[in-house]
C-alpha cells in the first residue's frame, strides 16, 4: 500500500494516465477506421442464403445482416433481453420491406440450400429465392438438369443482350427526333411569345415539316423495329418461388445478374468481389443512389479538384513568392501573414455562403446577363455549378498551398541564393533556376494537402454546385464538351445524401460505408504522399546547410 | 548580342515581378474580400426605412375621397369619392384613365370604407346603405407589355332591415371582413349609438342580422373591426374599454369578455396580417399592439398588451395595416404618420402629408410604398424602402415577444406554412448550439489530446513516437463527412441502445482505470526501471482492455438493479429526461475526435521544443520524470499548449458537417447531454439553398457567417500571437 501511495506521490501514475489517453485516442482512430474498412469492403463479398424457419411455420431467406442483443418490454412491464437477428430478406416488391427482425429464440430450424438464388434486379433491389423455370434457349431444360443455371444465365445473357441492343435503338431513335423536336418546341413557344414575324414562322414551319417528312419512314422502322424487340425480350420470362412459396414470373432483363452464393467456392466469390468493386467504381448508381456505382461521383469529385488546383495553386505561389522575396519585410507583412494562416482556420461554410453569394450570385448572374441573356430566366452559370465550387474551394484551401509554399521557400538555403545573385542573375533567373525548384517539394506538398482537403470537404460544395444526382457529367461529347456551368456529382455529398436524405436509410447504408470507405483511401493516400514528400523535403534542407 | 541578353533578362525580370507582385496583391486583397462581400450582404439589415414622396397631384376640390388604393406595380391608382366615383389615375401618363360610377340614390353620399386583401370593397352611405363590390386593379400582358386594367363589379346591397333611426340612419363606423370560407361579416353604428351585425354564409345562402346594442346598451362604441378567423368583434368604447364579441355562432353572437385597454377614447381598432396582433390607437395618441396569449400555467387564451410604440401628439385617427408584414401607420388627426413595425416595437419613421390631416391612404400590395390623399386633396405615393423591418439588434439578439408566444423568447423559425407566417430570427439558440457543442466537444478533446501529447513528448519510446504521431495526423486528415455519417449513423444507434454501457465508459471506466494503474505502484520502483520501455505502455493497453470488458459485463445487470432494466426509460420516467438518438454526447464524441488531432499536433510540439537544458536540469536536481514534467516542461509549453486548445476550438466552432449529421438540428436551448441542438454552421447549411436572395433570412445567414468568421479569427489570432511569444521567449536556450 505505501509502495502504491509513493507511485502516486512521486506521479509516476500519471505517466500511465498520459500514456492511457494516447492509447484511448489511437483506439478510436483504429475503432473509426476499422468500422468503414469492415462495413465497406465486406458489403460486396457474397454472403450465404439462410433459410430460417420459424416456430410459427413461417420461413425467411435471405442473408444475415446483424445481430443484437434487445430490450423487450413484455405485457407485465417486465424487461427481457433478447437475442435478435436481422436478416435481409430482399423482395422488397412482393414484402415491402427488405429487412425483418427475427426472434432468436422462435427459430426452428437453419439451413444453407444449394439452389437458393440472389438476384441482382435493376429496380426494386434484390430477390431472394429459387428458380422455377424459364424460357430456356435450348429447349427441353428440366430443374433436374446439372446445366439448369448455365441455361438459365444463357438465357439471362440473351434477354441482357436484347436489352442493350433495345437502348441502342432508342437512342438512335432519340438522336433522329431532337432537330424535329427543338423546331417544334421554337414554334409553340412563340405562340406563347410571339416575338417571330410571321415570315419568320413560316419558314420554320416549312422547316419544320421538310425534317418530318425525311425521317418518317426512317423512324417508322425504328419503331417497329423497337416495339418487335420489346416483345421478343418481354417473352424471355423467368419463373421464381420465395420461400413462402409464393411464385412470380417475370422478364428476365429485369434482372442484372443472378447467383447461388451457397454453391459458389471461395474464389469464385472473390472474382465474384472483384466484379462488384469494379461495378461500383465505374457505373452510374441506381435507386436512387443506393445501389449500383459511384462513377460520377468519382469523376465530379476529380475534376472538381483539377479545376479548384489551376485556380489555387498559380496563386498560391505567387503569393508565397511575394511575401517572401518581394514583398518589404515589416509589421504589415507579417500581419498579412497572420491573416492568411487564420484563413486557414475559417470555417468551410463561410466560404461556402461567399461563394454562394458572390461567385453565383453576383458574377454568375452577370455573365448570364451578359452572354446568356436568351436563356434567361433560367440561369447559366447564375446557379451553383463545377466552375463556382471549384474556385470556392480555391480560395479555402488557398492558405493550406500558401503556407507549404513558404516552408518550402525558407528551406532554400540563402546561400544558394545569394550566389546566385552575385553570379549576376536577375531575381526572376534567381527565383526560376533556384527558388522554385528547391521549393518543388513543398508546393507539391501544398498541392496535395489542398486536394485532399478538397476531396474531403462538403459543406461549402452543398451550396454552391453539388447535387444528389447529375444528368451528365461536367465533360461530354456534345460542344463545348466542357461544361463548367453543370452541376456535379461529389463523393463526400454523396455520403451524407445517401445516408441521410435518402428514403430506405437501412438498404442504402452498405453503399454509404463502401463510398466513405473511397474517400477515406482517397484522402489518406493523398496524406500519406504529402507526409512523405515533407519528409523528403526537411531532408534536402538539412544536407544543404553543409 | 550581349545587351540584348541583358535587356532580355531584365525585361523577363521586371514582367516576373510585376506579376508576382500582382499576384499577391490579388490574394490578399481576395482575403480582404471575404471579410467585406461578408459585411456588404449584411449591412443592409440595418439600414432602416427611407421614404421618398415620388408622384403627387391634386383633385378637385369639390369631391371627398373615401378610399385609395394602388396596383401592385405601382402604375395604376383609385380613388372613390363620397359622391359614388371612382377615378383611376395613371401615374406614368399623369391622368385620369377613366372614371367609374357607383350607383346611388339621389342625395346619397358615402360616409365610410373598407377594402379588403382580395378587392372586396364596402360603402357606407348615409341612407344606411352599405354597397358591396370588388374592384381589382389587374395586370393585363399583351407580349412583353404590361397594362393594369381596372375590374369593377358591384355586387350587393346590405341593409339593416330592423327597426331603423329615421333622422340619423347614416353608417358611421364601418367594419368589414371576410376569411377562407368565404363568409363575410360586417359591423357598423348608426343612430344614436346602434352597433349593427350583419354576416352572410355563402354555403346555405343565407344572412343573419343582429343589433348588439340592445342588450348591450350603455356601451358608447367609438371603433369596431372585425376578426375572420377567430370569428370575433372587437369594439372600442369612449372610456378605452374593449368588448370581444363571439360571432361563432351566427344566430347569436354574445359578448364573451370585456376589459380596459386604454386610458382615453379608442379611436381606432385594426387587426394586422394574420390577424393575430390588434392594434389600439386611442384619443391621447398612444398605440398599442394586443394579442391573445395564454398566460403560464393556465390554458386560456387571453388579450394581453404586447408592444407599445412611440406616442402621438394627438389623436389617432386611424391605423393601416400592411398586407405583406406586419408594418402600419398609424396616423393622427392632425396628418402626423408613424410607420411602425408590430413585433419589434419600432417607429421605423415618423412623417406628415402636408400639414393637414390624412383622408384616406393604403400601403402598396407588395408593401413597397404608401397611398395618402390628405385634405388638401392632394394625393401623394410614397416609395418605401424598408426591406427587414422583422430584423433589428433586438429580434437577433434579444427576446422577442412573438405572435401566440406566452412570453417573449429567443426564438429561431425562418420558415412557415401560411402566408402570414412570421420569421423569427434569434441567433441566440444558434450561437448557443455551437457553444453547446464545442463545450461537449473540448470536454472530451482537451484531456485526451493533452494526455496523449505529454506522453508522446515525454515518456515514450522513441519509435513508437514515430508512428503515433502520423497516425494522428492521419486522424486529422478524414473527412468530416465520414466522420458525421459514422456519428450519425453508427455511434448515435450504438449509444441508444447500449447507454448503459455508455455512461459506465464515462463514468466507471476511468475510475476504474485509475485503481487499475495503481497496481503498477505494487512493482518496487527499482524493478521497474529495469523493464523495457514498452512495459508500461502493454500494461496500459490491457488496462484498457480489461476495463472495456468488465464494462459490457456489468452494463446489462447494472442496468437491471438500477434502472429497471431500461435506462432511456428510467430518465423518463424518474427525472424527465427524453433521451434524443442524436444528442450532444454523440456531437461531443464525434467533434472531439475531429478536434483531438489539432490539439494533439500543436501541443506535442509545442512540448517537444521545450529545450532539453531545463528538463535535464530539473532531473539533475533530483526531481522525478512526472515532477519535471510537471513543474517544468508543462509550464514551459502552455502557451503552446494553449495555442493548440484555441485552434481546436476555433475548428469546434466551425465545423458544419459534423453537427449537420450528428444533432437533431433542432434549436432549442438546454444544455442537457440528452437533446440535440442547432448550431450556426449547420444552420446555413441547412437554411441557404432556400432562402430567397436578398431577402431577411439570406442576408442573416449572412450575418451569421461573419459572426463566425469575426469568431474565428479572433480565437486563431490570438492562438498565434500566444504562440508566438511562447517561441520568442525560448529561443535563447
Amino acid at each position: 500500500m505505501k509502495r502504491v501511495f509513493t507511485f502516486w506521490k512521486k506521479g509516476d501514475s500519471f505517466i500511465l494516465m498520459t500514456a492511457g489517453g494516447l492509447l484511448f485516442s489511437i483506439a478510436m482512430v483504429l475503432l473509426m477506421v476499422g468500422i468503414i474498412l469492415i462495413k465497406g469492403l465486406g458489403f460486396f463479398w457474397p454472403a450465404n442464403i439462410t433459410e430460417f424457419r420459424m416456430q410459427s411455420g413461417e420461413k425467411y431467406l435471405g442473408q444475415i445482416w446483424e445481430k443484437e442483443e434487445a430490450h423487450l418490454t413484455d405485457k407485465s412491464g417486465k424487461t427481457k433481453i433478447v437475442a435478435q437477428t436481422n436478416i435481409k430478406i430482399g423482395n422488397r416488391d412482393i414484402y415491402g420491406h427488405d429487412f425483418i427482425w427475427i426472434n432468436n429464440n422462435n427459430i426452428v430450424g437453419k439451413s444453407e440450400p444449394a439452389n437458393a438464388v440472389e438476384f441482382e434486379r435493376w429496380e426494386y433491389g434484390n430477390l431472394y429465392g429459387f428458380i422455377e423455370s424459364f424460357t430456356p434457349i435450348t429447349p427441353g431444360v428440366k430443374i433436374t438438369d446439372s446445366n439448369f443455371f448455365e441455361e438459365a444465365d444463357k438465357s439471362l445473357q440473351k434477354a441482357l443482350a436484347n436489352k442493350k441492343l433495345i437502348e441502342r435503338k432508342q437512342s438512335v431513335l432519340n438522336k433522329l427526333i431532337t432537330p424535329l423536336s427543338n423546331i417544334q418546341t421554337e414554334i409553340s413557344l412563340d405562340e406563347i411569345n410571339k416575338t417571330k414575324s410571321s415570315a419568320e414562322l413560316g419558314k420554320l414551319r416549312a422547316k419544320e415539316k421538310t425534317i418530318r417528312l425525311n425521317i418518317a419512314p426512317k423512324l417508322k422502322n425504328l419503331q417497329s423495329e423497337l416495339l418487335k424487340l420489346k416483345e421478343k425480350n418481354l417473352a424471355i420470362t423467368v419463373t421464381i418461388r420465395t420461400a413462402d412459396g409464393i411464385k412470380r414470373t417475370f422478364p428476365f432483363a429485369k434482372i442484372i445478374r443472378f447467383f447461388r452464393p451457397n454453391n459458389m467456392s471461395f474464389f469464385a466469390k472473390a472474382g465474384f468481389y472483384v466484379t462488384k468493386v469494379w461495378e461500383f467504381l465505374s457505373e452510374n448508381p441506381r435507386e436512387s443512389n443506393t445501389e449500383g456505382g459511384v462513377f460520377p461521383a468519382i469523376f465530379g469529385t476529380i475534376m472538381m479538384v483539377i479545376l479548384m488546383s489551376i485556380a489555387v495553386v498559380p496563386f498560391g505561389v505567387l503569393a508565397a513568392l511575394y511575401l517572401n522575396e518581394y514583398a518589404k519585410q515589416g509589421p504589415v507583412i507579417r500581419l498579412i501573414r497572420l491573416a492568411i494562416a487564420n484563413l486557414a482556420g475559417v470555417p468551410s461554410i463561410v466560404f461556402g455562403i461567399f461563394g454562394l453569394g458572390f461567385f453565383v450570385y453576383i458574377l454568375g448572374s452577370s455573365i448570364d446577363q451578359l452572354f446568356f441573356s436568351s436563356s434567361l430566366p433560367e440561369p447559366t452559370f447564375g446557379t451553383g455549378g463545377i466552375l463556382w465550387a471549384s474556385l470556392t474551394l480555391a480560395l479555402l484551401t488557398l492558405p493550406v498551398v500558401v503556407i507549404a509554399t513558404e516552408e518550402g521557400i525558407l528551406s532554400v538555403p540563402k546561400a544558394n541564393k545569394e550566389g546566385a545573385l552575385a553570379l549576376g542573375a536577375t531575381k526572376w533567373q534567381m527565383i526560376r533556376k533556384i527558388v522554385l525548384p528547391n521549393a518543388m517539394p513543398g508546393i507539391l506538398t501544398g498541392v496535395i494537402l489542398a486536394i485532399s482537403r478538397g476531396a474531403g470537404e462538403v459543406a461549402p460544395l452543398m451550396i454552391t454546385g453539388v447535387v444528389k444526382l447529375a444528368p451528365s457529367l461536367p465533360i461530354d461529347a456534345s460542344f463545348p464538351f466542357l461544361h463548367l456551368e453543370r452541376k456535379f456529382m461529389h463523393l463526400g455529398f454523396h455520403i451524407y445524401d445517401v445516408g441521410f436524405q435518402s428514403p430506405n436509410v437501412e438498404a442504402a447504408l452498405p453503399m454509404v460505408y463502401t463510398t466513405a470507405l473511397l474517400l477515406i483511401v482517397i484522402v489518406v493516400a493523398l496524406n500519406l504522399l504529402a507526409i512523405y514528400l515533407r519528409n523528403n523535403l526537411k531532408k534536402k534542407y538539412k544536407t544543404s546547410t553543409f | 548580342m550581349k545587351t540584348n541578353f541583358k535587356k532580355k533578362n531584365e525585361r523577363n525580370n521586371k514582367i516576373a515581378s510585376m506579376i508576382i507582385s500582382v499576384g499577391g496583391y490579388g490574394v490578399i486583397l481576395s482575403i480582404a474580400g471575404i471579410f467585406l462581400f461578408l459585411l456588404y450582404e449584411t449591412l443592409p439589415l440595418f439600414s432602416g426605412a427611407s421614404l421618398d414622396k415620388v408622384l403627387s397631384y391634386n383633385v378637385s376640390k369639390k369631391k371627398k375621397v373615401v378610399l385609395a388604393g394602388v396596383d401592385q406595380y405601382k402604375e395604376l391608382s383609385f380613388l372613390i369619392s363620397n359622391n359614388g366615383e371612382i377615378d383611376y389615375f395613371n401615374f406614368k401618363s399623369k391622368e385620369i384613365e377613366k372614371r367609374d360610377t357607383v350607383t346611388l340614390e339621389n342625395g346619397e353620399i358615402i360616409t365610410s370604407a373598407v377594402r379588403v386583401a382580395d378587392g372586396d370593397i364596402s360603402l357606407g352611405t348615409n341612407k344606411g346603405r352599405i354597397l358591396f363590390l370588388n374592384l381589382n386593379l389587374k395586370p393585363v400582358f399583351t407580349g412583353s407589355i404590361r397594362k393594369i386594367v381596372p375590374c369593377l363589379t358591384q355586387k350587393n346591397i346590405i341593409k339593416y332591415s330592423g327597426e331603423n333611426d329615421a333622422n340619423n340612419n347614416s353608417v358611421r363606423l364601418l367594419a368589414f371582413s371576410e376569411n377562407e370560407e368565404g363568409i363575410l361579416y360586417w359591423a357598423w353604428t348608426n343612430g344614436e349609438n346602434r352597433l349593427i351585425l350583419k354576416i352572410y354564409d355563402p354555403d346555405e345562402d343565407e344572412f343573419y342580422e343582429h343589433n348588439l346594442s340592445e342588450e348591450n346598451e350603455d356601451i358608447k362604441v367609438t371603433a369596431i373591426t372585425i376578426n375572420p378567423d377567430q370569428e370575433t368583434l372587437i369594439a372600442g368604447d369612449n372610456k378605452g374599454e374593449l368588448f370581444m364579441f363571439d360571432l361563432s355562432d351566427y344566430s347569436e353572437p354574445e359578448l364573451i369578455d370585456n376589459w380596459k385597454a386604454v386610458k382615453s377614447k379608442i379611436t381606432s381598432l385594426t387587426f394586422l396580417i394574420g390577424n393575430n396582433s390588434l392594434v389600439v390607437g386611442d384619443e391621447a395618441g398612444e398605440v398599442k399592439v394586443w394579442f391573445e396569449t395564454r398566460k403560464e400555467g393556465s390554458d386560456e387564451l387571453k388579450y394581453r398588451e404586447i408592444h407599445t410604440f412611440a406616442k402621438h401628439k394627438f389623436a389617432i385617427q386611424s391605423i393601416i395595416a400592411s398586407p405583406r408584414n406586419r408594418l402600419f401607420l398609424s396616423i393622427d388627426v392632425k396628418g402626423g404618420i408613424h410607420l411602425n413595425y408590430s413585433t419589434t416595437d419600432n417607429t421605423q419613421v415618423e412623417f406628415s402629408d402636408g400639414n393637414t390631416s390624412v383622408l384616406a391612404g393604403c400601403f402598396t400590395p407588395k408593401s413597397d410604398g404608401i397611398f395618402l390623399v390628405n385634405n388638401d386633396n392632394e394625393v401623394s405615393l410614397f416609395n418605401l424602402d424598408d426591406s427587414h423591418p422583422d430584423v433589428t439588434l433586438t429580434t437577433l439578439f434579444g427576446k422577442v415577444w412573438y405572435e401566440g408566444y406566452g412570453k417573449p423568447e429567443f426564438v429561431w423559425q425562418s420558415t412557415g406554412g401560411t402566408d402570414s407566417f412570421e420569421s423569427k430570427f434569434s441567433l441566440i439558440p444558434l450561437i448557443f448550439g455551437t457553444l453547446k457543442g464545442t463545450f461537449y466537444a473540448m470536454i472530451f478533446a482537451i484531456p485526451i489530446a493533452l494526455l496523449g501529447a505529454v506522453y508522446v513528448s515525454q515518456f515514450a519510446p522513441k519509435n513508437f513516437a514515430a508512428i503515433v504521431k502520423p497516425t494522428v495526423e492521419i486522424m486529422a486528415a478524414l473527412p468530416s463527412v465520414v466522420i458525421g455519417f459514422l456519428a450519425g449513423l453508427y455511434f448515435a444507434p450504438l449509444f441508444d441502445h447500449h447507454l448503459m454501457f455508455i455512461f459506465l465508459l464515462f463514468v466507471f471506466a476511468p475510475l476504474a482505470f485509475l485503481v487499475f494503474i495503481s497496481f503498477w505502484g505494487l512493482i518496487p520502483e527499482r524493478k521497474r526501471r529495469t523493464f523495457p520501455p514498452y512495459a508500461e505502455l502493454g500494461f496500459v493497453l490491457l488496462g484498457l482492455v480489461v476495463i472495456y470488458y468488465i464494462s459490457s459485463f456489468i452494463a446489462a445487470p447494472l442496468e437491471d438493479i438500477f434502472f429497471n432494466g431500461n435506462m432511456k426509460q428510467w430518465l423518463y420516467s424518474s427525472l424527465n429526461i427524453t433521451y434524443d438518438q442524436r444528442n450532444s454526447i454523440v456531437v461531443g464524441f464525434a467533434l472531439g475526435f475531429a478536434v483531438i488531432p489539432i490539439i494533439f499536433t500543436i501541443s506535442e510540439d509545442a512540448l517537444s521544443n521545450v529545450p532539453p537544458s531545463l528538463s535535464s536540469a530539473a532531473l539533475a536536481l533530483g526531481a522525478s520524470k512526472w515532477q519535471t514534467v510537471k513543474r517544468v516542461v508543462l509550464p514551459a509549453a502552455a502557451g503552446g499548449i494553449f495555442a493548440g486548445v484555441m485552434l481546436g476550438l476555433g475548428r469546434a466552432i466551425g465545423e458544419t458537417m459534423i453537427v449537420l449529421m450528428a444533432t437533431g438540428n433542432t434549436p432549442i436551448m438546454d444544455w442537457g447531454p440528452f437533446d440535440g441542438f442547432r448550431a450556426m454552421s449547420a444552420n446555413i447549411a441547412v437554411e441557404i439553398p432556400e432562402a430567397p436572395v436578398g431577402g431577411s433570412l439570406f442576408r442573416v445567414l449572412f450575418l451569421t457567417a461573419l459572426i463566425l468568421l469575426i469568431f474565428t479569427f479572433i480565437i486563431n489570432s490570438f492562438a498565434t500571437y500566444i504562440g508566438d511569444k511562447l517561441r520568442k521567449k525560448y529561443a535563447r536556450y
